[in-house]
């Protein structure tokens, strides 16, 4: 390929240059507008930096063509079919391009999505090494603001909630039968603006005056009234968002259009069912945050007044519009690990899980109350008192559908013959794990004692046991559960095992004595602490490193096992569900002909019970879709035992 | 890749099973309708608790809100309205004519609209910087009026394809979507209209 035709070809040189087109662009428009206005002085990097995260950003996914369909359809020109070419991936250069595949663009997700925990990870490690000893170690009490804020937007924003989309973007499709998911470009768009998102995030770090520090959450007035940095979080939410709402109405099209025929909703594995969940969550929430960033954008940008009491606006306005997001937020981080705890517990023990429509009516009741609690974070913050014991009994309430989906899980396993492999192992971690968290979560839903803890480490004990050990421990099962299924290879089954171990243990050993010295008072957010609490930091930091390097066995078995692995079976856990019917990995268009559904996805251990039948190998695409006489009418042993390797 | 062979005989993915009487596009241009609602009910929250839950004034003092001129903008809006409904119904019945009449027509209105927004915030005589209730007004307006670019920029494609022959009875997609999304922008408005001029 020549010089002059890799800038402009459709890619990551072209998107290159275009982003700082877009640089130029935006700072000849801010000129240009300052002139017009009259502004002095003519030229402010401030203002051209922030018309610059907002511009910029859209002329590099222009120039990697995330847009170019798109612009040829605008052009008016004939609509031309799909032609596929951007499918499939052949080498790994093609990771680096858009590809409208949804398998590349599920694993184009989780390996992003990890790269920036390592990063937030990174910054986790640097909150604890400032924070082994009381007074001031490497960082001042600003630059530590900087390390948290970041840890945590990048952990919540750029971590778990795509990581999860990452994950049902490559297994879902599979799962209901569909050839791809509805809307192959725009998938690939929702992806492209995460790396913006998170590359805006960690650039903050040099903006002038340090990065945003403060918190993930940014409660306004602080958040209009700090340095630049503030802006890459205000305007990498907005991208974060975008993707996040996008990807969850493509999954919920998908979902109600594409499933297989029999796939009735009350034949879809839970995973289905906990993505169609948070994709709702996601749809209905998301432009919340969306709005709350635009206010402090403009309020921060442009001097309006949403934000300032003494012109009639009104500062808890921006906690309200916020958690009316950022509560529905921490389900959009869980319901999609419960869908993968469902579909692990069910085949590692070899059970139908138990009550499965009390499973999936759970998680749209999770779904509604989610909307009926956002004010319990609001307790100590001045707002109308009247409004507190409302919330209280709301956020209670949500704690039952939650505690059906946990026995559900504990019958499931009841009298099972449980497989504890290393996906077993984190989802049985995780039930652990997410009771606990879940049980401080009842506790502070208490008024009294979220007046005494608030802004405690006890808080931070909370979050940590719901997202570490809820949501991240649902995520490690989920890789190495399907893992065989995207790399085609199988992991090391005792790297794992010590990854779960030392991670389960260094786990506990950092956050369980949160909860002790969050109780005492340790006040969270700052970087320094009274001497009484000196000994449980350092245990604490101590432990976090070793949670820090237990990170590094996973990586290293994700990309040993990705590059030598041992060749893995298309089903290795001898599970139903249809996406471990097909080879490992799946063939470029998931199916030959869409399977039938005949049956549910958990009949595990049922006599004669079948989920998917598949037509013969090589049989037209276009026959009937009726179920077949033929190679793929197995008995249900036969694809349950796993022993039909059904070749593509 | 295992994949390779499968390359070899196949030009594409199975068509899918469709599973629901609903088109793929409509109920995605549908949910994201929803979502565009949150935004503007995110804007209104904002409204409610300084208008309302603190009291301020309404309008904001030594301010006033020119009621009858929006009032024709509404009018036009809605016009816009039942000339994309035309447009629509005529590629269902092979009309061309009416196809490119109504089109034009909504996007011409459309632009209309926008001219006399823009021109009411040259002259209504405060910023968004004065008060909150500025920025309300100029907030909700606005993020309107960015929904109503965003309307026309969806119906100048629409209508460059109807000019080139594109649309026929059976598929008229590219005229019914981005319409239901122009019944969207005009309903919105006709509540920010009412919440902010008229209450």
């Amino acid at each position: 390929m020549t010089h002059s035709s890799v800038m402009r070809v459709p890619g990551l040189v072209r998107g290159a240059w275009a982003t700082l087109l877009g640089i130029a662009v935006s700072a000849a428009l801010t000129v240009a507008i300052r002139a017009a206005y009259g502004y002095d002085p003519l030229f402010d990097g401030e203002a051209i930096t922030i018309v610059s995260l907002v511009t910029a950003p859209l002329f590099f996914l222009v120039g990697i063509g995330a847009f170019s369909e798109w612009f040829y359809w605008a052009g008016g020109k004939p609509t031309r079919p799909e032609d596929h070419s951007s499918h499939g991936a052949h080498s790994w250069k093609d990771y680096f391009k858009v590809n409208t595949d949804h398998k590349v663009i599920g694993i184009q997700y989780v390996v992003t999505s990890f790269f920036f925990m390592l990063v937030g990870g990174l910054l986790a490690m640097m909150v604890r090494a400032e924070l082994a000893a009381p007074g001031s170690q490497f960082v001042d009490s600003n630059a530590y603001n900087g390390l948290f804020s970041v840890h945590a937007s990048l952990m919540i924003f750029l971590f778990i909630i795509p990581v999860f989309a990452g994950l049902a973007n490559y297994v879902l499709p599979l799962m209901i039968g569909a050839p791809d998911m509805a809307f192959p470009r725009l998938n690939a768009l929702s992806f492209w603006m995460l790396p913006v998102a998170g590359t805006m995030m960690t650039l903050s770090f040099f903006a002038p005056g340090g990065s945003f520090a403060t918190g993930w959450t940014a409660y306004a007035p602080l958040s209009t009234e700090v340095p630049l940095g503030q802006m890459f979080f205000t305007v990498g939410v907005q991208f974060a968002g975008a993707s996040s709402i996008a990807t969850a109405l493509n999954f919920l099209v998908t979902i109600i259009t594409m499933r297989a025929p029999g796939m009735s909703f009350w034949r879809m594995p839970l995973l289905v069912w906990a993505n169609f969940s948070t994709s709702l969550l996601v749809v209905i929430a998301t432009p919340f945050i969306a709005a709350s960033q635009f206010f402090v954008l403009l309020d921060y940008g442009l001097g309006f007044n949403f934000f300032v009491p003494e012109d009639s606006g009104d500062v808890l306005m921006y906690q309200h519009v916020f958690w009316f997001y950022s509560h529905p937020a921490v389900y959009i981080m869980m319901l999609p690990g419960f869908g993968i705890v469902s579909e692990i517990l069910a085949v590692k023990a070899r059970k139908p899980v138990f009550g499965y429509r009390m499973m999936a009516f759970s998680l749209l009741a999770i779904v509604l109350l989610g909307f009926t609690v956002w004010a319990h974070h609001m307790f100590v913050s001045g707002m109308q008192s009247w409004i507190r014991v409302p919330m209280m009994v709301t956020t209670a309430i949500i704690a039952v559908p939650t505690g059906i989906k946990i026995f559900s899980w504990l019958a499931t396993l009841w009298r099972g013959v449980l497989n504890v492999d290393t996906p077993m192992l984190w989802a049985l971690g995780f039930l652990t794990m997410f009771t606990l968290g879940g049980i401080s979560g009842v506790m502070l839903a208490m008024i009294p004692l979220t007046i005494h803890v608030s802004d405690t480490y006890f808080i931070v004990a909370h979050i940590h046991y719901v997202l570490f050990g809820g949501s991240l421990f649902t995520i490690f099962a989920g890789v190495y559960y399907w893992f065989p299924k995207m790399t085609g290879r199988m992991f090391d089954q005792t790297l794992g095992k010590v990854h779960f171990w030392l991670t389960f243990v260094a786990f506990n050993a950092t956050f369980a004595p949160m909860h002790l010295i969050g109780v005492q008072g340790m006040p969270r957010r700052v970087a320094d602490y009274p001497e009484q609490f000196a000994t449980w930091n350092l245990v604490i930091s101590l432990a976090s490193f070793v949670l820090g390097l237990s990170t590094l066995i996973f990586v290293y078995n994700m990309v040993a096992s990705w590059r030598g692995g041992p060749r893995a079976g298309s089903n290795p856990w001898r599970a139903l569900t249809l996406e471990w019917q097909v080879s490992s990995p799946p063939p470029i268009f998931n199916f030959d002909a869409v399977p039938t559904v005949v049956g549910g996805p958990y009949e595990y251990g049922v006599p004669g019970a079948v989920h998917g039948v598949f037509k013969p190998a090589g049989h037209p695409a276009e026959a009937e879709p009726a179920p077949q006489e033929g190679r793929a009418r197995q008995p249900a042993g036969a694809v349950a035992a796993g022993s039909t390797d059904r070749e593509q | 890749m295992a994949s390779a062979a499968a390359v070899e005989h196949h030009h594409g993915p199975p068509p899918a099973n469709r599973s629901s009487r609903v088109e793929p596009q409509l109920l995605g241009m549908l949910l994201f309708i929803i979502s565009e609602i949150m935004v503007f009910g995110a804007f209104f929250t904002a409204y409610f608790f300084i208008r309302v839950v603190n009291g301020a004034e309404w309008p904001a003092q030594g301010t006033e809100l020119p009621k009858l001129i929006a009032g024709v903008n509404t009018a036009i809006l809605l016009s816009s309205s039942v000339t994309v409904h035309w447009a629509l119904e005529s590629a269902k019945k092979g009309n061309r004519f009416g196809l490119q009449a109504g089109i034009t027509t909504t996007l011409l209105l459309g632009a209309t609209f926008l001219f006399i927004q823009v021109n009411e915030y040259v002259h209504i005589g405060f910023a968004p910087q004065d008060h909150a209730q500025g920025s309300i007004f100029y907030g909700l307006t606005g993020l309107h009026g960015a929904h109503v670019f965003i309307g026309l920029t969806l119906l100048a494609f629409t209508t460059l394809r109807a000019f080139r022959g594109h649309f026929t009875p059976e598929e008229h997609r590219g005229v019914e979507v981005p319409g239901i999304y122009w019944h969207f922008v005009d309903v919105m408005w006709v509540i920010v209209y009412t919440t902010i001029y008229i209450i």
